[in-house]
C-alpha cells in the first residue's frame, strides 16, 4: 500500500488534495482509509459515488477497523427513499448537491467525535461537479477547509486527475496544504 | 466696361490675368463701391458685372441674412482696426441662384494715381471644404477610436468614438498630451506599455493589433486593440492611432473558454466516472462482493448522474446562446431545443 499521506503532515492537521486516475479513484479511497486508520484516526467519509454499505465491505476486506470509520452517504436515500441514520455509522443526505444538509451532517458528526483524532475524506470532488458549478464547489471547499482549520481537523479531498480546470485547480491549491498526484 | 475700368486701374498687361483668373477678384474704391468685377466673380456669384459695378449693394445680396452679414462685417472691422488687409477670411455667400458657396478672402490695399483701392480676392473653397467635412465626418462617425498626434505627441484629432469609448471629450484632450496618463493611471502598467510601444516602433515605425487595457473616465476597464501609422503632413510627422474596443469580444471569448472548460469538467470527466463506476459494479458483482440491492443502488446513482449531466448540457447550450449573439437562428433553435 503506498503511503499517500505524510503522517507528520497529517499530525499537523494538514489538508490534502489527492488526484487519481478515474480507474484507481476507489482504490485510493481505500488506501487513504487504511493508512489513516492505522495512524489511529477516526475517518468521516463523505461518499458521493457508492453507498456506504459497499464501501464498508471494501474497507472491511482490507482489515480496517470499521469502528474507526463513519459515513455521510449522499447515494442511498435517493435510491431507497426513507432511511434512518445509524448513530456513529452513517448519516444520510438526499443528494450530493445538498450542501446545506451535507454541512450540517459534517458538523454534527464532528461534534460527536470531539476529542478524537479525526480526518474527513471527501470522495469525490469530481462527482460533486456533476451537481454543482465550479464556483459553487470552490466556495464549498473554501468553507469546509476553513471549518477544518478552525476545528483543527485533517481533511482529504479526492478528485480525478486532469478533471479540474486550471482556475478551479489553482483555487483548490490555495485552500489545501498539499496536492498529491497519486496516479 | 469693367475691363476698361480694370485696364485703367491695373494696366493692359494685367488685363488678361485679371479676367482669366480662377479666383474672384473685386476692386473697391475708398467708399466701397465696386469698380472691377472679374469673370470668375460673375461665375461664382451669378451676378454680372453690369449689376455690380458702381454699386455697394452686392454684399447685401451675397450675405442676405442680416445677422450673418453683421457678423461678417464685425469680423472684417475687427481685422481692419489693426491692419489694412485681411488674410484667409472664410465666409459663406449666397449666389444669385440661391446656392451657398464658401469663399476664402484675401484683401490688399493699393494706391494708384493717388487713389486708394482695395482688391478683394475670393477663392471658392466649397468643394475643398465639403471634402474636408466629408473626411471629418468619416473620422468622426467611424466606430473606432481615432486619435491623431503631432510630432510632439500633442493630440490634434480625437473623434466621437474616442470620446464615447474613453469618456474624455475632445475639449479635454485636443492640444494636450496627458490623455495617456488618464487612460493608463497605473504607472507601472503605463511604463510597460510605453516600453512595448517604443520597442515596436523602433523596429517597425508602427504597430498592429497591440492590445492594452485602458481605464475610462468613469473608471471602467476597456480592452483596446491598437493600430498605428505614421504619415507625413506638410513636412511634419503625424501619428494616427486607431483603437478598436474589443472588450465585448474578449469577454465573449473568455466566457466561451470558461463554458468549454466547465463543460469538460462537468460532462466529459463525469461520463468517465459513470463508466468506471459501472465497470466497478460489474467487477464487484462478478466477485460476489455486493448484493443485488447494492448493485441497483449504484446503478440508480449512475442513472441520476447521467440525468444531471443531460440537464448540465442544456444549461451550457442556453448559456452559449445567451453569450453569443452571432449564432444563426437555426442553430439557436436547435441549441434551445
Amino acid at each position: 500500500m503506498p503511503n499517500l499521506v505524510n503522517p507528520e503532515e497529517l499530525e499537523k492537521r494538514q489538508i490534502f488534495l489527492i488526484l487519481a486516475s478515474p480507474a484507481s479513484l476507489r482504490q485510493r479511497n481505500i488506501d487513504v482509509i487504511m493508512q489513516v486508520s492505522a495512524l489511529g484516526y477516526h475517518t468521516i467519509v463523505v461518499t458521493t459515488n457508492f453507498p456506504y454499505t459497499v464501501l464498508r465491505k471494501l474497507y472491511g476486506e482490507t482489515g480496517v477497523d470499521l469502528a474507526s470509520v463513519s459515513f455521510i452517504d449522499t447515494v442511498t436515500r435517493a435510491s431507497i427513499g426513507t432511511v434512518t441514520d445509524i448513530p456513529g455509522v452513517v448519516r444520510y443526505i438526499n443528494s450530493p448537491s445538498n450542501l446545506t444538509d451535507m454541512g450540517i451532517a459534517v458538523t454534527e458528526e464532528l461534534k460527536e467525535k470531539t476529542g478524537k483524532k479525526v480526518c474527513i475524506l471527501y470522495d469525490s470532488i469530481s462527482t460533486m461537479l456533476i451537481y454543482l458549478t465550479s464556483p459553487n464547489i470552490s466556495k464549498f471547499i473554501h468553507f469546509v477547509t476553513n471549518k477544518l482549520r478552525l476545528m483543527d481537523i485533517s481533511g482529504v479531498f479526492l478528485a480525478v486527475e486532469k478533471g479540474l480546470d486550471p482556475m478551479l485547480m489553482s483555487q483548490l491549491t490555495t485552500f489545501v496544504d498539499t496536492v498529491i498526484d497519486a496516479g | 466696361m469693367v475691363v476698361n475700368t480694370h485696364t485703367d486701374q491695373c494696366g493692359d498687361a494685367d488685363a488678361g490675368l485679371f479676367e482669366n483668373a480662377l479666383v474672384m477678384i473685386a476692386v473697391l474704391d475708398k467708399r466701397g463701391k465696386i469698380i472691377a468685377w472679374n469673370h470668375a466673380a460673375e461665375t461664382i456669384t451669378g451676378y454680372t458685372r453690369d449689376t455690380v459695378i458702381g454699386t455697394t449693394t452686392i454684399w447685401r445680396r451675397l450675405y442676405p441674412d442680416q445677422q450673418y452679414r453683421n457678423s461678417v462685417t464685425g469680423r472684417i472691422m475687427e481685422i481692419l482696426s489693426h491692419k489694412k488687409y485681411f488674410e484667409n477670411l472664410e465666409t459663406t455667400i449666397r449666389t444669385k441662384s440661391g446656392d451657398s458657396r464658401i469663399i476664402l478672402w484675401n484683401t490688399k490695399e493699393i494706391v494708384q494715381d493717388g487713389k486708394t483701392h482695395a482688391i478683394a480676392v475670393g477663392m471658392d473653397v466649397t468643394s475643398q471644404r465639403e471634402a474636408d467635412a466629408f473626411r471629418e465626418s468619416i473620422i468622426d462617425n467611424a466606430n473606432v477610436l481615432i486619435a491623431v498626434l503631432d510630432s510632439q505627441g500633442y493630440i490634434i484629432i480625437w473623434n466621437r468614438a474616442a470620446e464615447s469609448i474613453t469618456g474624455y471629450p475632445r475639449n479635454e484632450v485636443i492640444g494636450k498630451r496627458d490623455i495617456w496618463k488618464h487612460l493608463y493611471p497605473d504607472a507601472e502598467y503605463r511604463r510597460t506599455i510605453t516600453r512595448r510601444i517604443t520597442g515596436i516602433i523602433a523596429e517597425h515605425r508602427y504597430f498592429e493589433n497591440l492590445e492594452t487595457t485602458i481605464v475610462t473616465k468613469t473608471g471602467e476597464q476597456r480592452i483596446i486593440s491598437w493600430n498605428t501609422q505614421q504619415i507625413g503632413f506638410h513636412g511634419a510627422v503625424r501619428e494616427i492611432a486607431i483603437g478598436r474596443d474589443i472588450t465585448e469580444q474578449r469577454q465573449a471569448e473568455e466566457a466561451l473558454v470558461a463554458y468549454m472548460t466547465e463543460m469538460a469538467m462537468r460532462i466529459k470527466q463525469p461520463v468517465g466516472i459513470i463508466r468506471d463506476n459501472i465497470q466497478e459494479v460489474v467487477n464487484l458483482t462478478r466477485a460476489g462482493k455486493i448484493t443485488t440491492d447494492e448493485m441497483i443502488m449504484i446503478l440508480e446513482s449512475q442513472a441520476r448522474n447521467a440525468t444531471q449531466i443531460t440537464v448540465n448540457v442544456q444549461e451550457f447550450q442556453k448559456a452559449i446562446i445567451e453569450k453569443n449573439t452571432q449564432i444563426p437562428d437555426a442553430y439557436r433553435e436547435f441549441l434551445n431545443g
